[in-house]
C-alpha cells in the first residue's frame, strides 16, 4: 500500500506540474485543463486504490487463520500489490501530464486527447491488475495442505516476481502513452496511427510483467515436495527475485523504445509501418534480458 | 467467495489419457459464435447502397481492419489476411463483452481460449513467413545477426505466444476477480456496475484490439 501510494503520488505530482505549465501557456482554457488533470489523476490513483483494496482485505481477512504459511502468503500479497501499483501509478502520470499540456497547446483536440489519455493510462494499469490478481490469489487460495518449508519461499517469490516485474512495465507503458498524447497535440492528424503504435508498443513493454505473472503462477500452483534443506526454499524465492528484477529493466527499456517510436510516428506519418517494425525488432532484442531471467527462473524452479 | 476458481469440468477418459472439457467455457464460446453468425446474417441480409444500422456496423469493422492490415502488410496480402484479422477482432470483442450479461462469463477468462488463439496466430504468422520468403530465407532469419543467437531467437518466438495469450487472459480474468471481490466487499452496492463498465467493456475492447494488432504485427514481421 505504502509503495503503491508513493507511485501514485509521483505520477500525480508530474501531472499537476505539467498542468500548471499548460495553464501558464494558455490561461483561458484553465477549466478544460483542470478537468483533464483531475480525470488523469483519478486514473493514476486507481493503482493506489487497488493497493488500498488489498490492504483493507489484508486487515480484515488475514487474521482468521494465523499460521505461518498464511503469514507468508499475506506478506507476499502486500509486496506484489505494492510494487505493482508503484510502476502503474508513475506510468499513468505521464499520459495525464502530457495530455494536460497538450490541451493547452491544441485546445481544439481536447476531446481526443482525453480519450487517448484514458486508453493509454488504462493500458498502463495492466501490470497493476496482474499484480492484483496474484495478490488476491495469494490471499484467498488455501495453502494449508501444502508443506510449510519450501512453500513459504515459493509464495514470497510469487509475490515478488509479479510485483517487481510490474514496476518496469508500468513505467514503460506510461512513457509510450505520454509520448502519444504529446504527439497528438503536435500533429492532430496522426491520431489513429499514434494510438495504434502506442498500443502495440505498450503491449510489448508489458511482456516482462506477463513473464512475471507466469513465474508467479508456476510458483503458486506447482506444489513443491516437502524439504527443509535451505536450497529447496531459496530456489523458488530466487526464481521470483530473478524474474522480478530481470523484468524491471526490459519493461522500462521497451517503454523508451515505444516512446520514441510513437513520438516519431507523430512527426513522420508516412513511415508508420517502418517505425513500428523497427520498434518491434528493437524491443525484441531488449526483451531478451527478460527472457534470460525467465529461463533462469524456470531452471531454478524445475531443476534444483 | 467460494466460487472463485471453481470450474465445471467434464473429464472423458480416452485411450488411457484423460480429456478435460471446461463445459461453461465451451457453452459461452458457442454463444459467441452463434451471436456472430446471426450478426453476419442480419448485416448482410438487406444490402443496399445506403446501409442500414447493422450493415453500417459491419462495414465499420471491415473497413477499419482492412485499412490496418493494408498498412501493416501490402495490398496483395491484405486482401488475403484482412478477413482473418477482422474475424479475430470481432470474436474476441464479443467474447470480452459476454461477461456483462448475468450468469455468463468471458471465454477469454480461460487460458485455453487465449492460448489456442495465440498458437493459431503463431502458426499462421510462420506459415505466411515460409510462404512469402521461402523456407531458406525463413530458416536463415533465425541465424541473424550471428549464428549462435539461434536458440535465443527460437525462445523469443515462443515467448511471443506466451506473452500474447497471458496478456489477454490476465486482463480479463483480473477484471473478473476484481469485480467479484469488490462486489463481495460492498455487498454489490453502487460500485460494481461502474467496475463492470470499466473492466469488461473498456478494457475488454482495448485488449481485443491489442491482441488483434499484435497478431497482425507478428505476421508483418515474418513477411518482411
Amino acid at each position: 500500500m505504502g509503495l503503491g501510494a508513493i507511485g501514485a503520488a509521483l505520477g500525480e505530482g508530474y501531472t499537476a506540474g505539467l498542468a500548471n505549465e499548460g495553464l501558464a501557456l494558455r490561461p483561458k482554457k484553465s477549466g478544460d485543463i483542470l478537468k483533464n488533470m483531475l480525470v488523469g489523476q483519478a486514473v493514476a490513483e486507481s493503482a493506489a486504490i487497488f493497493a488500498l483494496v488489498i490492504a483493507v482485505l489484508l486487515l480484515f481477512l488475514g487474521t482468521e487463520t494465523p499460521y505461518l504459511l498464511k503469514a507468508s502468503a499475506v506478506l507476499a500479497a502486500g509486496l506484489s500489490m505494492g510494487f505493482g501499483a508503484f510502476g502503474s501509478g508513475v506510468g499513468a502520470g505521464f499520459p495525464a501530464g502530457q495530455a494536460s499540456l497538450g490541451i493547452s497547446r491544441q485546445p481544439a483536440m481536447s476531446g481526443s486527447l482525453s480519450t487517448n489519455m484514458l486508453i493509454g493510462s488504462a493500458v498502463c494499469q495492466t501490470p497493476a491488475i496482474l499484480a492484483m490478481v496474484v495478490a488476491l490469489l495469494l490471499i484467498f487460495s488455501d495453502f494449508s495442505s501444502m508443506p510449510l518449508f519450501p512453500t513459504w519461499a515459493a509464495l514470497l517469490g510469487a509475490g515478488l516476481s509479479t510485483g517487481l516485474a510490474a514496476i518496469g512495465s508500468g513505467v514503460g507503458g506510461g512513457l509510450a502513452a505520454g509520448a502519444s498524447c504529446e504527439g497528438i497535440a503536435r500533429q492532430p492528424l496522426s491520431l489513429g496511427n499514434v494510438t495504434t503504435t502506442m498500443l502495440v508498443g505498450q503491449a510489448v513493454s508489458q511482456t516482462p510483467a506477463i513473464f512475471g505473472l507466469l513465474i508467479s503462477f508456476i510458483l503458486l500452483f506447482s506444489g513443491f515436495p516437502e524439504s527443509t534443506a535451505l536450497s529447496a526454499a531459496m530456489a523458488p524465492l530466487g526464481a521470483g527475485l530473478c524474474m522480478g528484477f530481470g523484468g524491471i529493466g526490459p519493461g522500462i527499456g521497451n517503454g523508451l523504445t515505444a516512446e520514441e517510436a510513437v513520438r516519431w510516428v507523430a512527426r513522420n506519418l508516412e513511415n508508420t509501418g517502418g517505425l513500428t517494425r523497427t520498434m518491434l525488432v528493437g524491443q525484441a532484442v531488449a526483451q531478451s534480458t527478460a527472457i534470460y531471467a525467465m529461463v533462469v527462473s524456470l531452471v531454478l524452479i524445475f531443476v534444483i | 467467495m467460494e466460487d472463485l476458481g471453481v470450474i465445471h469440468q467434464l473429464i472423458v477418459p480416452l485411450f488411457g489419457y484423460e480429456m478435460t472439457f471446461n463445459l461453461e467455457v465451451i457453452a459461452w464460446t458457442w454463444i459467441v459464435i452463434i451471436g456472430l453468425l446471426i450478426f453476419g446474417y442480419l448485416a448482410k441480409r438487406n444490402r443496399s447502397i445506403v446501409p442500414g444500422n447493422l450493415q453500417n456496423l459491419g462495414e465499420l469493422f471491415i473497413n477499419q481492419f482492412y485499412e490496418l492490415t493494408e498498412d501493416a502488410l501490402d495490398r496483395r496480402l491484405a486482401r488475403k489476411y484482412a478477413p482473418l484479422i477482422c474475424a479475430l477482432f470481432m470474436f474476441l470483442l464479443f467474447c470480452n463483452f459476454l461477461g456483462v450479461f448475468p450468469h455468463l462469463g468471458e471465454p477469454t477468462s480461460d487460458l485455453n481460449t487465449t492460448l489456442s488463439m495465440g498458437i493459431m496466430g503463431f502458426v499462421i504468422a510462420h506459415y505466411v513467413g515460409i510462404r512469402e520468403k521461402g523456407i531458406k530465407a525463413y530458416i536463415k532469419g533465425y541465424f541473424e545477426p550471428i549464428f549462435f543467437m539461434m536458440p535465443l531467437n527460437v525462445i523469443g518466438e515462443l515467448s511471443k505466444v506466451i506473452s500474447i495469450s497471458f496478456r489477454l487472459f490476465g486482463n480479463i480474468m483480473g477484471g473478473d476477480i476484481i469485480v467479484l471481490v469488490v462486489s463481495y466487499l460492498t455487498f454489490s452496492l453502487i460500485l460494481p456496475p461502474f467496475l463492470i463498465g470499466f473492466f469488461f467493456i473498456f478494457i475488454g475492447a482495448i485488449q481485443a484490439f491489442v491482441f488483434t494488432m499484435l497478431t497482425l504485427v507478428y505476421i508483418a514481421v515474418q513477411v518482411k
